[in-house]
C-alpha cells in the first residue's frame, strides 16, 4: 500500500504555486487529476519551471467556461477527497467550482485555494509572481543587503511559489486527517505572502523593537566569521565553526595557533565584533590552499566545512551514485521529450512508500480513459470533443511539451 | 474550537530550525506537542528565531544518558501518536529510543527523522550545520550575486525546506494509519530539504535546450524578476510586477510618464535589445518619484507592487505593518517568558472549520516537567532524579 493510496485530488491550478502542492501529495501515492483548459496549461511554454510542479498527475483537458465542461468537473469532484488550485478572487465561484458548488455534490470535501494575497483584505484582489513576495518578506533586503549598500537580491529558486504550495499540502493533510477521523470536510486557504513570511520568522519585534538576528554581508559570504564562505587558491569552502572547540581547532588547521589565545577572539561574541579584523586574518590563509586540500585539512581537525560544489546546474546531483541509489532522484520517459530528470522521493516511508508516476502529462493525455471512467462512451466523447468542451492529443498536437 | 489535528500528541526531540518549524505547524493545527530536551534546554536556544519556532508547546527536560530518563522518555513515548528527531543516524539507537525500540512499545507511533543528510548517504556522517548543506547541495553556486562564486543564502534554504516536509511526512502517516491501525518510521532531511527548491531549476531534460532551461536560468546579469526591482527616490527600492492577473487601467510606463507607454505584460517578452533600450529609461523615471506614490498609483491601476524592506519592517518595526499581513492575522502578538510583548508571524495555514491557532508562547525548558511525568505516575523526587532539576522549581517557570 502507497501512503495516501486510495486518495483522490481535483488539480484545476495553472502555473506554479497552484499545481506543485497536487505534485506533492501525488508523490505521496494520490491519484491526481490535472484539469486543464483545452488550450493548454498557461505555463507550458516556461519548460523547465512547468514541468518541476507536473510529475505524475493525469490530465483532462476541458472548458470550464462551457457548462457541460462543469458538469464534468463535478463529477470528477464527486469522487475526489481534495480540490486544489489557484485562482484569483471570485474566479472559481463564477465559473461554478466554488466550495460551495463541490461541497454540494461531495459534502466532506478538502477544498484549497491557493493565493498571491489571501483571502479577503486590501490586496486580495491581485495576483501575483513569486519576486513580490521574496519583496514584502524582506528576502531581497536581506540577501541583497541593502543595509550594506548592495541593490536588493532576487532569490532565483521560486521559493514563495514552494512556500505556498507545501502549506497548503500540509493544510490539506491535516483537513483530510480531520475528516477521516470526523466526517467532516472544510475549506482552506494559504498564500505566496504568508508563504514568504515564514523565511523571514525568525523576525520579531520586542515591544515594537527590532530584535536582532543574524544579518548577511556586503560580500554575501555568510552571518559570521566562523560562519561563512572563504575563496581558497581554487574553489570556495564554507566553513561553521560555531562551538570554541570548533574555533580553536580551526586556528591549528590555518596555522595559527596563537590566534586561539588572542583576546579579541576568545568568544563567539568576541569574534562577531571583531569580525573584519578576524576576516582579514582568515582570508589570505585560504587563498594558500585549495578548497579540496581545505576540507581533508579541515576534517582532519574536526572543523565543521563543507565545499560549496557547483553541481553544473544541478547535473552532478541529478546523477549522483548515492542519490540514484537512494531514490532522491527520479527518472521517467516524456512522450515528447525523452527522459526527464528531477528530484525524487523527498520523505521516505518505512511501512507506506511513496509513488512517483511518471512524466508530466501532455494535454489531456488522460482525457479519454478520464470520460470512460465517468461513463462518457466512445459517441459521447467524440462529441464533447467536436464541440471542444475537451481535448485529447492526436496527430495535430500543436504544443511541444 | 479544536483544530484539524486535535488528539494528536508529538514528542518533539528536535533542535535547530526545521523540526522546530515543522512541528509549529502541526501545533498550531491543533496538535498538542511536547518539546523534550535536555538538561539545561536546547542548545540552540540562542538562535533569533528561537522564541517564534517553538512556541504553542510544552516542554519538559529529561537526561536521555540517564536509564531512568531514557526509561521516563519510553514511557512518554507509549502515549504519543509521533515522535520528530534531527540527531545524526544512529544517536537515538544508541540513547534505546530508537525506532526499532520505539516500535515495540507503542506499534502505533509515527516515528520522523530528519537529519542533514539521508542514511546511506556517504554525506551522513558529516556535519549538519545549514549553510553546510546549502553548500554540498549546490545551492551557493546557484544564486547570483554581485560577484563571481558561490552565494551564501541568508535564508536557511534546506532547514526552509525541511521545515514542510517533517509535518507533510506526519500527517501523511498518520492518514495511512486510519487505515493500517499501525505507525511507521518517516525519514527525511535537510539535503531533502534543499532538493525541494530545485523545483523550478533542476528539471533535466536530454534535448531540453534554450527554450526548456531558459525560464529560470541563472543568469549574468540575472534575468527578468531581477530586472523588476528599481529604486524609488531616496534610495528606497521596489519590486515591480510583469503581471497582476487584473486588466491594468493604466500601464505601468504611463503611470511613470514614458512616452512609449508599453504595456507592462509585453515587458516579460521583450527582445533583450528592446529590454536594455527600455530599462534605463524606466529605471530613471522610477527614481524620480517617491516610494509611497508609486506604489499607491501602481496599486490603483490595477498593478502589484511592492515595497522591498525587511520581514521587521512588515511587522510595522516602523509605523504600520503590512495590510495584508494584517488582515490575513499574521501579525501575532505573543507575550513570551523571557523577552516580553513580542511581535510575531501568525498561522499561515488556513481551514475554515477547524481554525489553527496560537497556542501559547515558547515554553521554558522543563516547565512541564511535573505536569507531563506526574500524569505517568511519577513522583516529584523521581522527576527531579531525570529531569536535571527540582521538579518544584520547573513547575514555578524553568530555567
Amino acid at each position: 500500500m502507497h501512503a495516501l493510496e486510495g486518495v483522490r485530488l481535483i488539480d484545476f491550478g495553472q502555473y506554479l504555486a497552484g499545481p506543485f502542492g497536487p505534485m506533492v501529495i501525488g508523490d505521496l501515492g494520490a491519484d491526481v487529476i490535472k484539469v486543464e483548459p483545452v488550450s493548454g496549461d498557461g505555463m507550458r511554454m516556461a519548460g523547465g519551471p512547468f514541468f518541476g510542479c507536473q510529475r505524475g498527475k493525469r490530465s483532462l483537458a476541458l472548458d470550464l467556461k462551457n457548462p457541460r465542461g462543469i458538469e464534468i468537473a463535478l463529477q470528477l469532484v464527486e469522487r475526489a477527497d481534495i480540490v486544489h488550485h489557484n485562482m484569483t478572487a471570485g474566479v472559481a465561484v463564477r465559473l461554478g467550482i466554488g466550495y460551495e458548488d463541490c461541497k454540494a455534490v461531495k459534502p466532506d470535501i478538502v477544498y484549497c485555494n491557493t493565493w498571491a494575497y489571501g483571502f479577503e483584505g486590501p490586496l486580495a484582489k491581485f495576483g501575483g509572481l513569486d519576486p513580490l513576495y521574496q519583496a514584502s518578506a524582506g528576502l531581497e533586503y536581506e540577501q541583497g543587503p541593502v543595509r550594506e549598500g548592495n541593490t536588493p537580491a532576487y532569490l532565483r529558486f521560486g521559493m514563495t511559489d514552494t512556500a505556498n504550495a507545501m502549506l497548503s499540502v500540509v493544510g490539506c493533510l491535516a483537513a483530510l486527517y480531520h475528516q477521516r477521523v470526523t466526517g467532516e470536510g472544510q475549506d482552506l486557504w494559504t498564500s505566496l505572502l504568508d508563504g514568504g513570511s515564514m523565511f523571514a520568522s525568525d523576525a520579531l519585534l520586542v515591544d515594537g523593537e527590532a530584535y536582532p538576528r543574524p544579518r548577511l554581508d556586503k560580500g554575501q559570504t555568510g552571518l559570521d566569521a566562523c560562519y561563512r564562505l572563504y575563496e581558497t587558491q581554487e574553489g570556495w569552502i564554507q566553513i561553521a565553526a560555531l562551538s570554541d572547540a570548533h574555533w580553536e581547532a580551526l586556528c591549528g588547521a590555518v596555522g595559527a595557533p596563537e590566534l586561539a589565545a588572542d583576546e579579541r577572539f576568545a568568544t563567539r561574541a568576541a569574534r562577531a565584533e571583531n569580525r573584519k579584523q578576524l576576516e582579514s586574518l582568515l582570508e589570505p590563509r585560504f587563498a594558500t590552499r585549495t578548497a579540496i586540500q581545505w576540507t581533508r585539512a579541515l576534517d582532519a581537525l574536526g572543523v565543521p566545512n563543507e565545499v560549496a560544489y557547483d553541481t553544473k546546474a544541478g547535473e552532478y546531483v541529478l546523477f549522483d551514485g548515492d542519490n540514484e541509489r537512494l531514490g532522491l532522484v527520479a527518472e521517467y520517459d516524456h512522450a515528447l521529450l525523452g527522459r526527464m530528470r528531477q528530484f525524487g522521493s523527498l520523505i521516505d516511508f518505512s511501512e507506506t512508500p511513496g509513488l512517483i508516476h511518471g512524466p508530466p502529462p501532455l494535454v489531456g493525455e488522460h482525457t479519454v480513459e478520464i470520460l470512460e471512467w465517468l461513463g462518457y462512451d466512445a459517441a459521447q466523447r467524440d462529441e464533447l470533443r467536436s464541440e471542444r468542451v475537451v481535448y485529447w492529443p492526436d496527430d495535430d498536437y500543436p504544443w511541444t511539451n | 474550537m479544536p483544530g484539524a489535528l486535535h488528539g494528536v500528541r508529538v514528542l518533539d526531540l528536535s533542535w535547530g530550525i526545521a523540526g522546530p518549524l515543522g512541528t509549529l505547524l502541526l501545533a498550531e493545527q491543533g496538535a498538542d506537542v511536547i518539546k523534550v530536551e535536555p538538561p539545561g534546554g536546547d542548545p540552540f536556544r540562542e538562535y533569533s528565531g528561537y522564541a517564534v519556532w517553538n512556541r504553542s508547546r510544552r516542554s519538559v527536560t529529561v537526561d536521555l544518558k540517564q536509564p531512568a530518563g531514557a526509561d521516563a522518555f519510553r514511557k512518554l513515548s507509549a502515549g504519543a501518536d509521533v515522535l520528530v528527531e534531527t540527531f545524526r543516524p544512529g544517536v537515538t539507537e544508541r540513547l534505546g529510543i530508537g525506532y526499532d525500540a520505539l516500535h515495540e512499545i507503542n506499534p502505533r507511533l509515527v516515528y520522523l527523522s530528519c537529519p542533514a543528510y539521508p542514511e546511506g548517504h556517504r554525506f551522513a556522517e558529516r556535519p549538519g550545520y545549514d549553510a553546510l548543506v546549502q553548500a554540498s547541495s549546490g545551492q551557493q553556486w546557484e544564486q547570483p550575486g554581485w560577484r563571481p562564486g558561490p552565494i551564501f543564502l541568508h535564508m536557511p534554504m534546506p532547514s526552509m525546506g525541511a521545515m514542510f516536509l517533517v509535518p507533510t511526512g506526519i500527517i501523511t502517516a498518520l492518514i495511512a494509519r486510519e487505515k493500517t491501525g499501525r505507525g511507521q518510521h518517516v525519514r527525511t532531511s535537510l539535503f531533502q530539504g534543499a532538493l525541494l527548491y530545485t523545483t523550478q531549476i533542476w528539471s533535466w531534460v536530454p534535448g531540453g535546450g534554450p527554450a526548456y532551461y531558459g525560464t529560470m536560468a541563472k543568469t549574468y546579469p540575472p534575468g527578468v524578476h531581477q530586472e523588476m526591482i528599481f529604486e524609488a527616490a531616496g534610495g528606497e527600492y521596489v519590486h515591480a510586477s510583469i503581471m497582476s492577473g487584473l486588466p491594468p487601467i493604466k500601464t505601468q510606463d504611463a503611470i511613470l510618464g514614458l512616452p512609449d507607454a508599453s504595456d507592462p505584460e509585453r515587458y516579460l517578452m521583450l527582445s533583450p535589445e528592446e529590454r536594455a533600450e527600455l530599462t534605463p529609461k524606466r529605471r530613471a523615471a522610477f527614481k524620480a518619484r517617491k516610494r509611497e506614490e508609486l506604489i499607491t498609483e501602481f496599486r490603483e491601476n490595477n498593478h502589484a507592487i511592492e515595497a522591498i524592506e525587511s520581514m521587521e519592517v512588515a511587522l510595522g518595526a516602523n509605523g504600520a505593518a503590512h495590510p495584508q499581513l494584517v488582515a490575513n492575522d499574521m501579525i501575532a502578538t505573543v507575550d513570551d517568558p523571557e523577552l516580553g510583548p513580542t511581535t510575531q508571524v501568525g498561522v499561515p495555514i488556513h481551514l475554515s472549520a477547524t481554525p489553527g491557532a496560537i497556542q501559547g508562547p515558547r515554553p521554558l525548558p522543563g516547565q512541564h516537567n511535573r505536569e507531563i511525568f506526574g500524569e505517568l505516575g511519577y513522583s516529584d523526587a523521581e522527576i527531579a532524579s531525570f529531569t536535571g532539576r527540582g521538579a518544584d522549581a520547573q513547575d514555578k517557570g524553568g530555567e
